[in-house]
């Protein structure tokens, strides 16, 4: 009103020039000035945060990937019923005596005369030396195939096993002659030996199944050392997570959104949900070991340990999630239930539950695989063990057996002295990556195929 | 716009459907209602007009107890439908709402196939005993919301793939499913356009036939064409209750008269 009196009475206030539209004004230029400044700082902040994100995955697999691949050395080895059963009755206790040490001399010896009978010259480098490049790996798992296949004894057999750490990382390109002139574990000799051996087709690279079906090794062999031990704790772990987790979450967040009353309690307990999700993951792992190890004297280093912490630390996350959910499924579909006669019950799980799936799954994956992530809590409870034997199967009581978990492993290799750990470390951050990677994808399908419109 | 001169507007019940004696309603400390006493016939069409706020939806909210899922809501007084108190300790809202139907103000369809949105109310109250009664009720029910002939072929596809009106004659037809006695509809043409109004106008006058209709509405002129009761409320109270013509012609209260003539809400 007031703008139509002015206009009728411009002696008052004088109607300002009429500007032209094909020429900006000031304002306009610095409105327009600052959204581009906007816009900028935005692209900006997506190139660092992708350009950080390229070098680490970048670092992570020009490490990693040369630990999906191991050379080997593969030659003819007579296995000499003499040395190997000397009483010669092949009795398994009789032949147990025959350490790996006996089959390690068998192997070094049997080795030296197949270069000879190559004509490979063995020139500056001592018999001790050749024998380094067998790594003593070789010689245990030619013990157990013995022990296990006694009618070997005599014959002659393709003997293909893992090199040693830094003839594999000669090899890799990680070790070259000028670090191994500092190296007191490696000579130059040896690695022009080295290559003699790789032109003959003895020693050779190739893909690592035993990286990924392997359990954890010592120091003194790197090259055996595999992510099978953790791969089945970190499955199992998930799996038991999975089965607790989800069931909790869910019944809790159903619990609190559709039938609580909206008290004092509720409210506290709202609160303290929202806390425990910002609760760091170590303390839940000094709670695991105080309340699962100390108290309830569950085995220590046991999968069900691990996926019972990582359940209390999930839980939090995945009751905030589903209650999102839940809260996102608009009022009207309960009342369109509630009146036709459906009791809450029914509303709940005919209608708003149907509605709230996809978003529960989604969050239901993203803590599972925030959990599988997880290293601190586990550390605590005793799965940073070094862990040689394989956990029982999982109908066997396994979930009690000692096991470690990925993220663990990685921990544990990172912190060893020996670089071919370090290039393990990496690979198994390649398949940790590869999980959490198929875990997403997995979520976001299952968004999609459940996501429905109203 | 619509013309409607060939609906039924004269009382021909005299059958009490649903008493409300002395209804107070709360929210928190706040009075929504106050001393609400009114009669609803049977096989009527009765609209509740008023401003906003006035309390005409809390008061048809009431009818089945659907303020009972707001926390913080507190109903006083009672209501008897067929002569017993639906606030009595001993019934059971879900019961109730099968008898006491709703459709609401926005189309609300569940996110499932037409045939499901029809036969969920069947289902859960266990009134069918085989497949054939079901797509017989569904059938009848669609039919009596005047939605069979467009959706027959299509009973699988989803029912909020339909447009506004026909979304909104499917809920009836949701409502109708139960078999209720009281259809209670909370402004059911506010979200539509006047062709699909003009169709569930049609509908609600032939829905007369088989239960006792409530209709809220903000259009006088939708309440003088469908109704033959016509309640109005201003601020909490009910005004003045009686037979539309009667109210639209001439009403004993100033503030009625101020309302319909446009000079208050």
């Amino acid at each position: 009103m007031t703008d139509a009196t002015s206009s009728q009475v411009p002696a008052a206030t004088p109607a300002p020039a009429r500007s032209s539209l094909l020429t900006q004004s000031a304002l306009m230029k610095k409105r327009n000035a600052a959204e581009a400044r906007f816009k900028a700082y935005g692209l900006a902040a997506i190139c660092i945060s992708l350009s950080v994100l390229a070098i680490m995955l970048w670092t992570i697999f020009s490490d990693g990937v040369s630990a999906f691949k191991q050379a080997s050395l593969t030659f003819p080895v007579t296995l000499d019923a003499e040395t190997l059963d000397p009483k010669g009755n092949r009795d398994r206790a009789e032949m147990m005596r025959v350490t790996t040490i006996g089959y390690t001399k068998l192997l070094n010896a049997q080795l030296l005369a197949h270069l000879e009978e190559r004509g490979i010259s063995t020139e500056g480098v001592s018999d001790k030396d050749v024998a380094a490049f067998i790594s003593r790996d070789t010689p245990a798992r030619l013990r157990d195939m013995v022990l296990e296949q006694p009618a070997l004894l005599g014959q002659t057999i393709e003997v293909s096993g893992f090199a040693t750490g830094r003839i594999d990382g000669y090899i890799k390109g990680r070790v070259t002659r000028d670090t191994a002139e500092r190296d007191t574990n490696i000579s130059v000799a040896q690695l022009d030996l080295a290559d003699r051996m790789k032109d003959e087709g003895i020693l050779a690279s190739t893909f690592n199944w035993g990286f990924l079906t392997n359990p954890d090794a010592s120091d003194q062999r790197p090259e055996a050392a595999g992510l099978g031990v953790a791969l089945i704790g970190s499955a199992y772990m998930m799996a038991l997570v999975v089965v607790m987790v989800l069931p909790l979450g869910v019944a809790a967040s159903i619990y609190l959104e559709e039938f609580a009353p909206r008290n004092r309690w509720t409210d506290l307990i709202e609160v303290n949900i929202s806390n425990l999700a910002a609760v760091p993951s170590i303390v839940y792992g000094i709670l695991g070991l105080a309340i699962f190890i100390n108290f309830a004297k569950f085995p220590q280093s046991s999968p069900l340990v691990g996926a019972l912490v990582l359940t209390l630390m999930t839980l939090p996350t995945i009751i905030i999630a589903t209650r999102a959910a839940i809260r996102a499924v608009p009022p009207s579909i309960r009342d369109a239930a509630l009146g036709v006669g459906a009791s809450k019950m029914q509303t709940v799980f005919h209608h708003v539950l149907p509605l709230a799936a996809p978003g529960i799954l989604t969050g239901t994956i993203l803590g599972l695989a925030s959990a599988l992530g997880e290293t601190a809590p586990l550390l605590l409870i005793g799965m940073v063990a070094f862990v040689a034997n394989y956990p029982a199967g999982p109908l066997d009581g396994g979930v009690l057996d000692p096991a470690t978990a990925l993220p663990v492993q990685v921990y544990s290799w990172a912190s060893r002295s020996d670089p071919a750990f370090i290039e393990r470390s990496a690979g198994a951050i390649i398949v940790l990556l590869a999980f959490l990677v198929t875990m997403n994808i997995i979520a976001i399908i299952l968004r999609r195929k459940f996501e429905r419109r109203w | 716009m619509y013309d409607a001169p060939n609906l039924e507007t004269r009382v021909t019940q005299t059958n009490t459907k649903i008493t409300a004696r002395g209804v107070q309603v709360f929210y928190g400390e706040k009075q929504a209602l106050q001393d609400v006493n009114v009669d609803i016939l049977d096989n009527t069409v009765t609209a509740f007009i008023g401003p906003s706020g006035c309390g005409k939806s809390t008061f048809l909210r009431c009818l089945n107890r659907m303020n009972d899922t707001i926390s913080s809501a507190r109903v006083e007084g009672e209501i008897l439908l067929d002569g017993e108190n639906i606030y009595d300790k001993r019934v059971d809202p879900v019961q109730l709402r099968a008898k006491v139907g709703m459709v609401f103000q926005k189309p609300n369809p569940f996110p499932k196939s037409i045939y499901d949105n029809v036969a969920y109310g069947p289902k859960i109250h266990g009134l069918t005993r085989s497949k054939a009664e079901l797509d017989q009720i569904v059938e009848e029910s669609l039919r009596k919301a005047a939605l069979w002939n467009e959706v027959k072929d299509r009973l699988g596809e989803a029912g909020t793939g339909l447009s506004g009106g026909q979304q909104q004659r499917l809920c009836i037809a949701r409502a109708v499913a139960t078999a209720p006695e009281v259809l209670l509809m909370d402004e059911p043409c506010s979200a539509l356009d006047p062709i699909a109004t003009a169709q569930v106008e049609e509908l609600i006058d032939e829905l007369r036939a088989s239960f006792s209709v409530v209709i809220v509405t903000h259009s006088m002129q939708q309440a003088a064409r469908v109704s033959q009761k016509t309640a109005f409320f201003h601020l909490g109270h009910l005004v003045e209750y009686g037979d539309t013509s009667h109210i639209f012609t001439n009403p004993s209260d100033p503030r009625t008269e101020s309302y319909i003539t446009g000079r208050i809400g």
